[in-house]
């Protein structure tokens, strides 16, 4: 009776698990190649991947490192809103209760604001490593101008988030970004009063900031991440084609292959010949991929937290319109926009980021020969990658300029003296 | 599955000219979603801009012209301007850069930028970059009950002053 009573019990749970998840854990390559397909949220990745795109000297992982930046700070920005107060004065109190009064505030605190400066140094590193690979080449072009949106996004969160501790780090730095937004032609004070919903940064400017940063900008992100991810999963790692042997080198071992897949009839995306891959070439995503993404992820995680436990995001005294630090600064990463704009606020405010950016967005359709794509440094775009090299250093220049050796009244100081 | 199959017998047909009637609706339909649609976005960019604004006013009283010594200059910190009594009467220049609008500080003859290095003369004009407009001077009248009032949406010329 009560063999019989276990046995009803172990079928009900096993009924139970299998309405969860259809397979079991899986054993074998094959269950593994089917569970990557048929589960949500694995499917983002292919059943195969080509090994020579999994060495880490070839993405360095920077992608996937922007996406584990992104999940942190959607968890730990979810947890801080609950203390939060979009108001002033309370925003800022409610800083000062995030660091002293509320348990592991402050090390939500820290990861939030250090991850954050972690994506956009991450984010500009993936923009160069696709650049210096011509990963943006066809069938990648559009993939590439997402990812510049997303670069764009990552800007607009990190400066919409500064504004929200309403300090004076906070306060002055939002003043020189809205100004410099006032310099856009024809439509710039409309853009400036729409942004602050006033003509002095107040209550209606934390507002809006907040919605943008909590809200808005992060549903944006979430859907051009969605796409980014989708297409890279339809059209493949770059690099992939480049290391896919010929098709006679293979074929001595493998017989030639009469295989096609059902939808390939459909499928319009350019792509390897299913006899022209070699079999050895390609590696099971689970464990090959999924293995590494975790330990990355992993190593993420543990960085973020070490880095949180250690050093502590600024918090300046309460922000004061009456009075402007010396030197007012902006966020580290429009640094080297301000040192720019402490030329001149047009062009370095407004002409030079708008036309950097519009490159950058049209680049993939002017540059669109095939060779030296899906490798380091190919000597078939040197002069490509020189172009985009100098320009990223001076950018980089500037911005440590305009970080480090700048004092009061913006004149030049030696940041060891 | 079979809706894309020609039934047999109706491949010899000739299509029809489109519906003159039909398609004139059609065009009108899709004239009036896009006003609509257009319509939808102006009704939200108007939503954005505030009808009123929770700011201190544009126009204020300052006190009595008798607190501000004779020669001297003061500065208002929260109104962010700095008030002169000058041997030929008042005035009153904004303390907000008009490079990015950080506060200007009293340094030399005039008044120097901290945030990007741009220096003003006493008047308010550029003696050095990166601003490349004057400070603000705004309208100072007398209220009949004799206090001085700045009004922020009445700039004037640099020769304006306001005899008390």
């Amino acid at each position: 009776m009560s063999q019989t009573l276990w046995n009803r019990t172990l079928t009900w749970s096993g009924a139970v698990r299998r309405s969860v998840s259809r397979v079991g854990w899986p054993a074998t390559d094959k269950d593994r190649a089917a569970a990557m397909i048929s589960s949500l949220f694995l499917h983002i990745h292919p059943a195969r991947v080509s090994r020579h795109v999994l060495k880490p000297a070839y993405t360095c992982a920077l992608g996937l490192i922007a996406g584990v930046l992104f999940v942190v700070l959607s968890v730990t920005g979810l947890a801080l809103m609950l203390y939060y107060v979009p108001y002033p004065p309370e925003a800022y109190r409610s800083m000062k209760d995030l660091q002293f009064v509320v348990t592991f505030g402050i090390v939500l605190r820290n990861m939030h604001r250090w991850s954050a400066h972690a994506m956009v140094m991450v984010v500009f590193l993936h923009m160069c490593r696709v650049f210096w690979t011509g990963s943006y080449k066809p069938p990648r072009e559009f993939n590439w101008v997402v990812g510049v949106l997303l670069l764009l996004l990552t800007l607009g969160l990190s400066f919409t988030g500064y504004l929200l501790p309403w300090d004076q780090l906070a306060f002055w730095a939002i003043t020189v970004g809205t100004n410099i937004a006032a310099y856009a032609p024809v439509v710039g004070d409309q853009v400036k009063f729409l942004l602050l919903g006033g003509h002095v940064i107040g209550p209606m400017t934390l507002l809006r900031f907040y919605v943008l940063h909590c809200v808005m900008l992060p549903l944006a992100m979430l859907l051009l991440i969605s796409l980014h991810v989708w297409r890279v999963r339809k059209d493949g790692l770059s690099g992939a084609e480049v290391h896919a042997p010929a098709a006679e080198e293979v074929a001595g071992v493998f017989p030639p292959s009469t295989k096609t897949y059902g939808l390939m009839a459909l499928s319009k995306r350019p792509r390897t010949s299913v006899e022209a891959r070699d079999p050895n070439d390609d590696v099971f995503a689970w464990p090959q991929l999924l293995y590494r993404e975790l330990l990355v992820a992993l190593a993420v995680s543990v960085a973020l937290h070490v880095v949180s436990l250690v050093f502590m995001a600024p918090l300046e005294e309460m922000a004061d319109p009456t009075r402007t630090p010396n030197p007012a600064k902006a966020p580290w990463y429009f640094l080297g926009l301000q040192e720019l704009v402490h030329y001149s606020a047009l062009v370095g405010g407004v002409i030079v980021p708008t036309l950097l950016v519009l490159a950058l967005l049209v680049v993939p359709y002017f540059d669109r020969g095939k060779a030296g794509a899906g490798q380091w440094f190919a000597p078939e775009r040197r002069v490509a990658n020189a172009v985009f090299t100098t320009l990223a250093v001076i950018f980089a220049g500037l911005t440590i300029i305009g970080t480090l050796f700048r004092g009061p009244n913006w004149a030049w100081v030696w940041p060891w003296k | 599955m079979t809706n894309d199959r020609v039934p047999p017998g109706s491949v010899a047909e000739k299509p029809e000219r489109p519906d003159r009637v039909r398609r004139s609706m059609f065009v009108i339909g899709c004239i009036g979603i896009g006003a609509a649609t257009a319509g939808f976005l102006a009704a939200t960019v108007r939503f954005l801009v505030p009808n009123v604004l929770y700011e201190p006013s544009r126009r204020f009283g300052i006190g009595p012209p008798t607190v501000f010594p004779p020669g001297a200059v003061t500065f208002l910190p929260d109104r962010r301007l700095y008030v002169f009594n000058g041997a030929d009467g008042f005035y009153s220049i904004s303390s907000v850069c008009t490079h990015l609008g950080c506060n200007v500080k009293r340094g030399g003859p005039g008044f120097e930028c901290p945030c990007h290095g741009s220096q003003f003369d006493e008047n308010g004009q550029v003696v050095q970059g990166p601003a490349t407009k004057a400070l603000a001077w705004y309208a100072l009248s007398l209220s009949p009950h004799a206090q001085l009032v700045v009004d922020l949406d009445q700039p004037v010329n640099p020769e304006f002053r306001l005899r008390a």
